[in-house]
């Protein structure tokens, strides 16, 4: 395994397998389903859920 | 009103938010200072008067510490501190445990600068820091991890938010490199000199595994959690796609780690690491740039506010320079490149363009944000920080082009060879070449310095101005309630 | 692949996305060090690499507390105009013993991989005192008190033990002295004797007076010492080229 790995014309290949493989199954994952799609986006707003102190914007 | 206020100053903890603030903001002027002067002695050599405590070697650890463990490290601190509480609408979950964090990184801090001048140092860039300190920030960082980790846990929102992972990541990733980067053994007790446990080529990987993702985790995954939180607010709309933010996330995550040693392209480790980093390097320009799509996405739905909002500036030039280094550094990583551009101040460029690019733009940004709200009230002047941003990105641009010219420059002296087969430069030669854009590179520090004085001028103004506003209110309550009792 | 598995579920559970993420970033560090350490060509087989002598290594600690590898390379590259400016590229083995190793990244000043042997000791102290007297063009700081502060020796045995630790081979017992002489030869195996430290220190200093003053040990007897040392340990006419490529994997 570590020899077939030290050979340098193996890493970039299995480097690129690896990572495309990876890559692949995260991206259907996210973009799969459009139910799932939703429901991640609905998290974008949580950023904007603990509003209460933007109101004192406008001041006394 | 005051009840509103008096409500939310109990829901969250930001009295360790507005410590960091302070203390980021502190130890950017200690530490940029360091690095004008440092650039000014290259230029003038003078400036070393034949002091020990002052020269280049024991100074640069002084300014490369200050800024990435002061200036941004406090940064992080800071706005992690006061995101994970919005976000996940809770208190940290200890008062006394963030307070020591706030104290010990300050003496992390402090004892780094004193020691590097007193020529204490392990002689390991971005880790100088001798076998005590380095103990000290290991508890630091542990505790750090507990306040974080325990907030997230008892977080009202059943989901984490982005920002919140990109911290996490940081966070993990920076105790794991700490502590294997920095295995040694001291030479006694009570010696601050220690010796590496490792030798050689194999202390190079793990030095380079270190360095490198020093910068992908602290000053890359720290501030994008930044970016994936004050971005979105500043706009006033929430981030492009967060879809896009999950992928950002775990391909960035995975592949930072691959590519350290292309710092270590043509030098005596095997071939195949450096192979390896460079093929890693260029795969690594896709979640950069789709992390910075994601951004500039965001902010597009609100380009009419960049003409009026100085603060949406600097985020938006941030995120500019984030996807300019994230280009250069991978075209670096290639080879053929850095048989170039490697050893040369192409790199010093690269380095800055990312750091004062990207890392201090978003924090500024982000601090010119969280700061009104911090301690209740308006910024003091907006237009201040308009010359803040104009003599900053000045400042780097002078910066990155004098950085470009000497070393491309250099490093094809460097390889110019004459008719007859002799080298055609002397290295002398080279450096005289070098000295009018050192010149230029500290005259866009100076720009860059100034900029951060503005600032902390502005920010100074702001914190008295919201400490008045938050007395007259306490004045007018007590007031109200006399008449009421009357 | 699991159609099933939720991303919620690392979402929404701090531990679990905690132990992804670590295991996602420790992969690129397992991969490429590890098989740093059991490789066993990592380091090629050469003659003539030998540890530092106690002055010698005092020297090199010198030279990481001054910083001087923020600006100086010691690590030269198989490049043609490389080998022209500097010599023979760096082998790996020529820094198996630098706890830590002083490659640096970056050449303000020239490499000094191969400085040993190519300039006097009294063009290095010049040089070191007061480097625009010898290089016109040079940005290098001065370094006057390294000639007037007496080197400190009072924990020398302590420093040669802890890098006998981290692996260095100093030798404290007698097996280990006989090790020494069978591997590095028995005039090398002396210098590397801990219990003599000090006497070897003194005589190297006396015999080499590197600072132009033999009536004291400064620092820079020491750094001098180190500096003409860097470099001059390998005879390359005893190997081919093809052998020392073997070294950095390349077939």
């Amino acid at each position: 395994m570590i020899e077939w790995l030290s050979n340098s014309g193996n890493v970039k290949a299995l480097g690129l397998v690896i990572f495309f493989m990876i890559f692949v199954g995260i991206v259907l994952w996210v973009y799969g389903s459009k139910k799932r799609s939703q429901e991640l986006e609905s998290y974008k707003n949580i950023p904007f859920l603990d509003d209460d102190s933007e109101t004192k914007e406008h001041k006394p | 009103m005051a009840a509103v206020s008096i409500a939310s100053r109990e829901q969250y903890n930001f009295d360790v938010v507005r410590q960091f603030t302070v203390m980021s903001l502190f130890w950017g002027v200690v530490g940029m200072l360091a690095g004008l002067y440092i650039a000014a002695e290259l230029a003038w050599p003078l400036l070393n008067f034949d002091i020990p405590y002052i020269t280049f070697g024991r100074l640069r650890p002084v300014h490369t510490s200050g800024v990435i463990f002061g200036f941004g490290g406090s940064a992080l601190f800071a706005t992690s501190y006061y995101i994970v509480q919005r976000t996940c609408q809770t208190r940290l979950i200890s008062d006394a445990l963030a307070k020591f964090t706030f104290w010990g990184w300050q003496a992390v801090i402090v004892l780094a600068a004193v020691s590097y001048m007193l020529g204490y140092s392990q002689g390991r860039e971005y880790a100088e820091m001798e076998w005590p300190i380095d103990i000290l920030i290991e508890v630091v960082w542990i505790a750090y991890m507990v306040v974080f980790i325990g907030t997230i846990m008892r977080r009202k929102q059943p989901h984490i938010y982005v920002a919140n992972w990109f911290y996490l990541a940081f966070i993990l990733a920076t105790a794991l490199l700490h502590t294997f980067n920095n295995l040694a053994v001291p030479v006694n007790l009570f010696s601050m000199k220690s010796y590496s446990l490792f030798a050689g080529s194999q202390d190079a990987m793990v030095q380079w595994w270190y360095g490198h993702n020093a910068v992908g985790f602290i000053l890359t995954a720290g501030f994008l959690g930044m970016m994936y939180y004050f971005v979105p607010k500043q706009a006033g709309r929430p981030i492009y796609s967060y879809r896009l933010s999950i992928v950002h996330f775990w391909a960035l995550t995975f592949l930072y780690m691959w590519v350290g040693t292309h710092h270590l392209h043509w030098t005596a480790v095997p071939d195949w690491t450096s192979t390896l980093a460079a093929t890693f390097s260029i795969m690594l320009l896709l979640p950069s740039w789709g992390g910075m799509i994601n951004g500039i996405m965001t902010l597009s739905g609100a380009w009419d506010k960049l003409r009026t909002d100085p603060i949406m500036r600097f985020l938006a030039v941030a995120l500019s320079f984030y996807g300019m280094s994230t280009f250069e550094g991978p075209m670096m990583a290639l080879k053929s490149v850095n048989a170039l551009s490697h050893y040369t101040d192409w790199t010093i460029g690269h380095v800055h363009s990312g750091t004062l690019g990207w890392v201090a733009m978003i924090t500024f940004g982000s601090f010119y944000h969280m700061i009104p709200k911090l301690w209740n009230t308006k910024l003091y002047s907006e237009r201040l920080v308009y010359w803040h941003f104009w003599l900053a990105t000045i400042g780097i641009l002078l910066y990155i082009v004098a950085m470009w010219i000497s070393g491309i420059g250099q490093g094809m002296m460097w390889r110019t060879f004459d008719d007859f087969g002799n080298l055609k430069y002397s290295f002398a030669e080279t450096v005289a070449m070098v000295r009018p854009f050192y010149v230029m590179r500290a005259v866009g520090g100076l720009f860059f310095f100034s900029g951060v004085l503005i600032m902390v001028y502005n920010v100074f103004k702001t914190i008295r101005q919201g400490t008045q506003e938050a007395a007259e209110l306490e004045a007018k309550y007590a007031a109200k309630l006399a008449q009421a009792g009357a | 692949m699991n159609f099933n598995f939720k991303h919620e579920w690392i979402e929404t559970n701090v531990g679990l996305m905690l132990v992804i993420t670590m295991i996602v970033i420790s992969i690129g560090g397992l991969v490429e060090i590890v098989p740093l350490f059991l490789i066993k060509n990592t380091v090629e087989k050469v003659d003539g690499v030998r540890p530092y002598t106690p002055l010698e290594s005092r020297g090199r600690d010198i030279y990481v507390r001054e910083g001087c590898y923020l600006c100086h390379s010691q690590m030269i590259r198989p490049l043609v105009e490389e080998a022209a400016r500097y010599g023979h590229y760096s082998l790996a083995a020529e820094s198996q013993y630098d706890h830590p190793f002083q490659w640096g990244s970056k050449r303000t000043g020239p490499d000094l991989a191969r400085v040993g042997k190519k300039y006097s000791n009294e063009w290095h102290v010049q040089h070191l005192l007061a480097p625009r007297s010898m290089v016109p063009e040079s940005v290098m700081p001065n370094y006057p008190w390294l000639l007037t502060t007496p080197l400190d020796t009072s924990d020398l045995v302590d420093r040669m033990k802890a890098q006998r630790t981290v692996g260095v081979p100093y030798s404290l017992t007698d097996a280990e002295y006989q090790r020494n002489v069978k591997q590095f030869g028995a005039e090398t195996a002396k210098w590397l004797h801990i219990p003599d430290a000090q006497a070897n220190l003194l005589k190297q200093a006396q015999e080499g007076n590197y600072d132009g003053d033999r009536t004291n040990i400064s620092e820079m007897d020491a750094l001098v010492a180190y500096l003409q040392v860097l470099g001059t340990m390998v005879d390359f006419s005893k190997y081919d080229a093809e052998y020392l490529m073997k070294g950095r994997g390349t077939p």
